[in-house]
């Protein structure tokens, strides 16, 4: 048990993240020295990825201590759920600075500052997905964000990247203010920011037009981070434009802590609101999904594929923050976790296919990439049916709960467009494996003189065989994702029962 | 402030943050855009301390996160402008087409 309001509690209860800012500065503090060679950089690299284990040390001694808080969550909260999701957000950050090693080294980019900052905003996301309190969700958002403005536009002398960085800065503080907007009006409509107290004061009375004003704004902004259409706009140029290894940690790490933070706010703040929320998020799963899906399918290059294709999957998110209920937000997690491992090392492997962001890397560039490079086409390959949802990798298994979970409140049409557009989705990631393994081989592929170096190839062979393995006996994890929902509902029962 | 300007103030916090979100999505050139965030951040700062006279000092604290925040944003967006600029010698976003959503 932690005392939250201890400071000794307070210490213990934020070690993970503790453990990781200090590691931040730390390696800040040495790259004041050492940043002028590569080998500085990937000293910085290797240095950033002990923090990260570090973290995750801490964050396990957490976990299996069995911490639960003694009263209200106070500031950060102590569920299974902040932990299930800081897991995926470190290991996203992990792989994320192992691929970028030798990625920085082979674009020119050495400027050693980089870890830092993927360190940083890894904090701002820890924060985001363990926040017990408006102020704290506010704090870590801006803090996640802020670092990864710069990080899209970390390769500065390119038009695209400064372009992406621009874009991703303007959207991601407009998105900010809507946020703050709703933050306000809750916090007007209740007089609370903690959580656990906001949804409380709403359980006692009808609900305000204030208090419904404030969760419309506050799902506007958050839509906005994880890129539900219509809020959507930036995301494909800004995934675009950012260094590959960017795009992976954008799409992955960014949308893991949001979505633990949407979750939280909707169950936790918001239950008695679910009148209210259904039909927004419903309406945007649905919109998310067919728009995602279609426009998908008419992109030439590969790296817009997978922006629009992290468009789409926002939508199958959605569909399971739905129901409101344990079942949908252990659906959220275990898709989280599916979606990030294949994601992960579906950008990490298109980093290895050219050169410049991998902007023009286009279907017909990988044809013959199976005889050439047996290795990366077949991770290639899983990554694909993984997100389309192919039995036997996790990203079926993924699909598979948000259905149990969307059917067993009696919801048809969510599940039904579910389905349908995961059909759709087969039009554009099959040409992919297509084209890799029964086209002839181009006049001059982009690839040809690449190689996916160590440490980032042994990452992705890990990350592809999670894909597999999960997929294959999956029934650890979402046992787990059962419990970290379980543990989340524990804490508003109480709550929503007065 | 005395209670009774809470409504006052609240509804112009309202117009404030309309003004600046109309703003971003009319205006073309970046630094007004970010110009008009800053209008939105501040009714939002406005909304809080005129809640505050309700709800007590939680409001007063937000205040200064949302400062805080607003100076590190503003620090950041103004250098990514500054390396847009380098590259098109212009910040209106009529110019920053190299993407095209």
């Amino acid at each position: 048990m932690i005392d939250l309001f201890s400071p000794m509690g307070a210490v213990r209860a934020l070690l993970p993240e503790i453990v990781l800012s200090a590691w931040a500065l730390l390696v800040l503090l040495v790259v004041a020295w050492r940043h002028r060679t590569s080998a500085d950089c990937r000293l910085a690299g290797w240095l950033s990825a002990a923090g990260v284990v570090a973290s995750a040390a801490a964050l396990v001694w957490l976990w299996g201590s069995g911490a639960r808080s003694t009263g209200l969550d106070h500031m950060i909260t102590l569920d299974w759920f902040r932990f299930g999701g800081a897991a995926v957000i470190l290991f996203s950050a992990f792989a994320t600075i192992l691929v970028s090693i030798r990625y920085l080294d082979r674009e020119g980019l050495v400027a050693p500052e980089y870890y830092p900052l993927v360190l940083l905003s890894t904090v701002g996301m820890l924060f985001l997905a363990g926040s017990a309190d408006m102020i704290v969700l506010f704090l870590g958002l801006e803090v996640m964000s802020v670092g990864v403005y710069i990080l899209a536009g970390y390769d500065r002398r390119n038009p695209a990247s400064a372009e992406a960085a621009l874009k991703y800065f303007l959207i991601g503080a407009f998105a900010s203010g809507f946020l703050l907007y709703g933050i306000a009006l809750a916090f007007g409509a209740t007089g609370q920011t903690n959580l656990q107290l906001i949804g409380a004061q709403l359980a006692t009375g009808p609900a305000s037009l204030m208090a419904r004003l404030g969760l419309a704004l506050l799902i506007i902004g958050m839509a906005f981070k994880v890129a539900a259409v219509p809020f959507h706009m930036w995301a494909p140029d800004v995934y675009d434009g950012s260094p590959t290894p960017v795009t992976g940690f954008m799409a992955t790490g960014v949308k893991v802590a949001a979505f633990i933070a949407l979750s939280r706010v909707l169950i936790v703040s918001f239950p008695g609101f679910d009148q209210v929320w259904q039909p927004i998020i419903g309406a945007l799963a649905l919109v998310t999904m067919i728009a995602g899906n279609l426009i998908a399918l008419a992109q030439k290059n590969i790296k817009r594929m997978l922006a629009y294709s992290s468009v789409a999957h926002a939508g199958y998110l959605l569909v399971a923050l739905w129901p409101g209920t344990r079942l949908g937000a252990a659906a959220v997690l275990f898709y989280l976790l599916a979606y990030s491992l294949t994601t992960l090392a579906a950008f990490a492997l298109l980093g290895s296919l050219g050169t410049g962001g991998e902007r023009d890397v286009s279907f017909d560039d990988v044809a013959g990439l199976s005889r050439r490079r047996p290795w990366t086409a077949l991770g290639l390959a899983i990554c694909m049916l993984s997100l389309l949802g192919f039995p036997g990798t996790i990203g079926f298994i993924g699909k598979w709960t948000i259905l149990e979970a969307v059917l067993a409140e009696g919801q048809y049409i969510l599940p039904v467009v579910l389905v349908l557009t995961s059909l759709v989705s087969a039009g554009y990631y099959l040409p992919l494996i297509m084209s890799m393994y029964m086209k002839p081989e181009g006049e001059r592929p982009a690839w040809k003189e690449l190689v996916l170096a160590q440490p980032g190839a042994a990452i992705v062979f890990v990350t592809v065989a999670a894909v597999v393995v999960f997929g294959i006996l999956p029934s650890g994890i979402v046992d787990a994702s059962l419990r970290s929902a379980a543990t989340l509902a524990q804490t508003v029962m109480p709550m929503a029962g007065r | 402030m005395a209670p009774d300007l809470l409504g006052p103030a609240l509804a112009l916090s309202a117009v404030l943050f309309s003004i600046g979100a109309a703003g971003v999505l009319l205006r073309r050139s970046a630094i007004v855009l970010f110009m008009c965030i800053e209008i939105m951040l501040n009714a939002v700062n406005l909304a809080f301390i005129a809640l505050a006279l309700l709800h007590g000092v939680a409001g007063h604290i937000m205040v200064f996160f949302v400062m805080t925040v607003a100076a590190a944003e503003a620090a950041v967006g103004l250098a990514i402008i500054l390396v847009v600029f380098r590259h098109k010698q212009s910040v209106d976003l009529q110019h920053v087409n190299l993407l095209r959503g």
